[in-house]
């Protein structure tokens, strides 16, 4: 028994440390998962410098250079109605548009997790009581609840955020619940209680480190979903106010100047790139953390 | 177990379900900070106290939250889904007005989404790792990454604006009328009431919208239909079969894409209810007088009434959908019994 223990934990080493070594060589085979990275990292220092790279303020009005087209002497990427520049703004709008999103998904998968750890843990009543919530919530229809939330709470960023945690949860209660039950099964677990381990240890430090790589492959392939959420919400008008730079605000100013196409092409297409970008990543560490996948 | 008797056990489950919806939209919106008065009164009667009261003594508002649920359930069960604040028509005959626009478009879109998604995906799995492969999976994830909005924005402006090549949008072009309502599905009444002309229109409408819909579940599909079928392709069974002499194409297609298929279902049921739930997006870019943009007004302008209907009406949708999957499912492998 100990023989066969160890040798399990050798491979486990070894394996981690050939994957450690490997990531110079799965960044050369996956060349779509290095594209993802530096096309992310791009946009993050790219929002981060917006003040530094941006010729001008986002919210600078210069009627008397209104709806330029691209290429004009002053404006790379345009300007619209009023006169503000195309790109200055995209530059801005990342500033709004990736956090919110980043905030989604971490308030969502932490709610999430803890609450399906909970359940899968604690199992039969308290099980059932969450795990039924939790259903109702995923059977009502994300995107009226997010509406009928953002629109109720009044349009803003914050609650645009709100909303959509209160949609997002519920997915990563399901998959952490799966995970912890089939996690708590194990020897190692069974060791850990005889060592007495108490109930918040064995689930907060044995169970949950162990599921925690499905999770986070589910994590980053969703980030792309939450800035295409993000995004359709305030293209609805139930994100930040009008003047904002955020993206799909721009897309939705932009559809009454309909064929000064970079009003809102360029906005649109900042997030389709990131949105690529971060489901190149999702794929990409799925193939790396469960190889099963190749 | 027979299929009659698992179909109607399926359908007895719904009830709780349908009842639990009903039970967090109540609790929703008695939670949030809204009131119905702000968005459905003219902005000068607010301070208006008869008016106000009325309104609330009208809808029911003034009463206690329990009471107004289960007067809400009273009218349910009789199938009256009650009235809503902003039409001021009952919510079922608004829903029967939108929702044939809706099943259309997700129609189309769904039949598009499939020949693009498996046929990308077949390709995908069978030149695993070559650059047709590379080809298929950026299409894929391209197709779920760009905004359906601006997608449509960008079809619009280059076949319909540009190319001229496609219908705008709208249901039908703006100088024609609605065909006589049987179904409402335009193509469906159009060709009832022996009107080809009205036919080709209707249709060439659903074209782009069907496009940009198609372009988003067909990367889903794709890549259901990949790995399913890169599984599938290493079997013994399909050594066999080659070995036996079997063309490729019968052996991809039969024994392959037959064996493969039932996640490929599973997904296209997932995305056509999704559809169907109303694609608010698309339906305000090409004005499409469906489901979703009924949806949007009714949570904009917090129409309770409205927005239960709808919500009941989804969940519905899901479960008839994930229903059909199950019987396909029956239908596709018999190895899997009904329980």
């Amino acid at each position: 028994m100990s023989s066969t223990s160890s040798t399990i934990s050798s491979i486990r080493v070894s394996g981690s440390r050939e994957r450690i070594a490997g990531l110079g060589n799965i960044l050369r085979r996956n060349p779509l998962l290095l594209i993802g990275l530096i096309v992310v990292i791009a946009w993050v220092l790219g929002a981060l410098a917006a003040p530094l790279l941006a010729p001008f303020q986002p919210l600078q009005q210069n009627v008397a250079e209104r709806l330029q087209p691209p290429g004009s002497p002053n404006h790379l990427w345009g300007t619209d109605e009023l006169g503000r520049d195309i790109y200055s703004r995209v530059l801005y709008g990342g500033r709004i548009t990736i956090p919110a999103s980043l905030l989604v998904i971490v308030f969502g998968s932490v709610i999430g997790s803890v609450v399906g750890a909970v359940a899968g843990y604690l199992g039969g009543f308290y099980d059932e009581l969450l795990m039924r919530l939790t259903e109702l919530f995923m059977a009502f229809p994300t995107i009226i609840l997010a509406m009928a939330v953002s629109s109720a709470l009044g349009p803003s960023i914050q609650n645009a955020i709100l909303a959509l945690v209160v949609v997002w949860w519920p997915s990563y209660a399901r998959m952490m619940r799966g995970l912890v039950i089939k996690a708590k099964t194990n020897d190692y677990v069974e060791a850990a209680q005889c060592l007495g381990a108490s109930r918040f240890y064995l689930l907060w430090k044995t169970i949950v480190p162990n599921c925690l790589s499905p999770m986070l492959v589910m994590t980053t392939l969703d980030v792309g979903n939450a800035v295409l959420t993000f995004a359709g919400l305030s293209f609805l008008g139930l994100g930040p106010e009008p003047a904002s730079p955020e993206w799909g605000r721009m897309v939705a100013v932009g559809i009454d100047y309909f064929d000064q196409w970079w009003m809102w092409l360029y906005p649109g297409a900042a997030i389709a790139f990131l949105v690529i970008a971060f489901n190149f990543i999702g794929d990409g560490l799925r193939d790396i953390l469960d190889p099963r996948m190749r | 177990m027979s299929l009659a008797q698992y179909a109607l056990r399926r359908i007895l489950l719904i009830i709780p379900l349908l009842i639990g919806i009903t039970f967090v939209s109540f609790l929703i919106a008695n939670a949030i900070p809204a009131d119905p008065i702000n968005t459905n009164l003219p902005p000068s009667q607010l301070n208006n106290e008869a008016i106000v009261a009325a309104f609330r003594a009208e809808w029911g508002l003034d009463k206690p939250p329990i009471e107004q649920y289960f007067t809400y359930l009273g009218n349910l069960l009789q199938g009256n889904l009650g009235r809503s604040i902003k039409t001021r028509q009952p919510v079922a005959e608004d829903i029967a007005k939108f929702l044939p626009a809706t099943i259309e478009l997700a129609t189309v879109a769904t039949v598009f989404g499939i020949f693009i998604g498996v046929g990308l995906g077949i390709v995908s799995a069978v030149w695993r790792n070559r650059p047709i492969d590379f080809i298929a999976r950026a299409v894929a994830v391209i197709g779920v990454s760009v905004p359906v909005f601006v997608l449509a924005l960008l079809f619009l402006s280059v076949f319909h604006a540009q190319l001229g090549i496609a219908a705008g949008p709208g249901r039908l072009t703006v100088t024609l009328r609605d065909p006589p309502t049987v179904t409402g599905l335009f193509t469906v009444d159009s060709l009832l009431a022996g009107r080809p002309d009205l036919f080709l229109d209707a249709a060439s409408h659903l074209i782009l919208p069907g496009l940009v819909l198609a372009l988003y579940i067909a990367g889903l599909i794709s890549r259901v239909t990949r790995s399913s079928m890169l599984e599938i392709l290493s079997m013994d069974y399909m050594r066999t079969a080659r070995s036996k002499g079997v063309r490729e194409s019968i052996v991809v297609m039969k024994h392959g894409l037959r064996n493969a298929m039932l996640p490929i279902v599973t997904v296209i049921g997932l995305s056509y209810g999704n559809l169907l739930a109303g694609a608010v997006l698309t339906e305000s870019i090409f004005a499409w007088p469906g489901i979703g943009r009924y949806m949007f007004r009714a949570s904009t302008s917090q129409d309770f009434p409205a927005i239960m209907g709808v919500s009941l009406l989804i969940a519905f949708i899901y479960v008839v959908v994930n229903f059909v999957v199950d019987i396909l499912y029956y239908f596709l492998d018999p190895r899997i019994r009904l329980s």
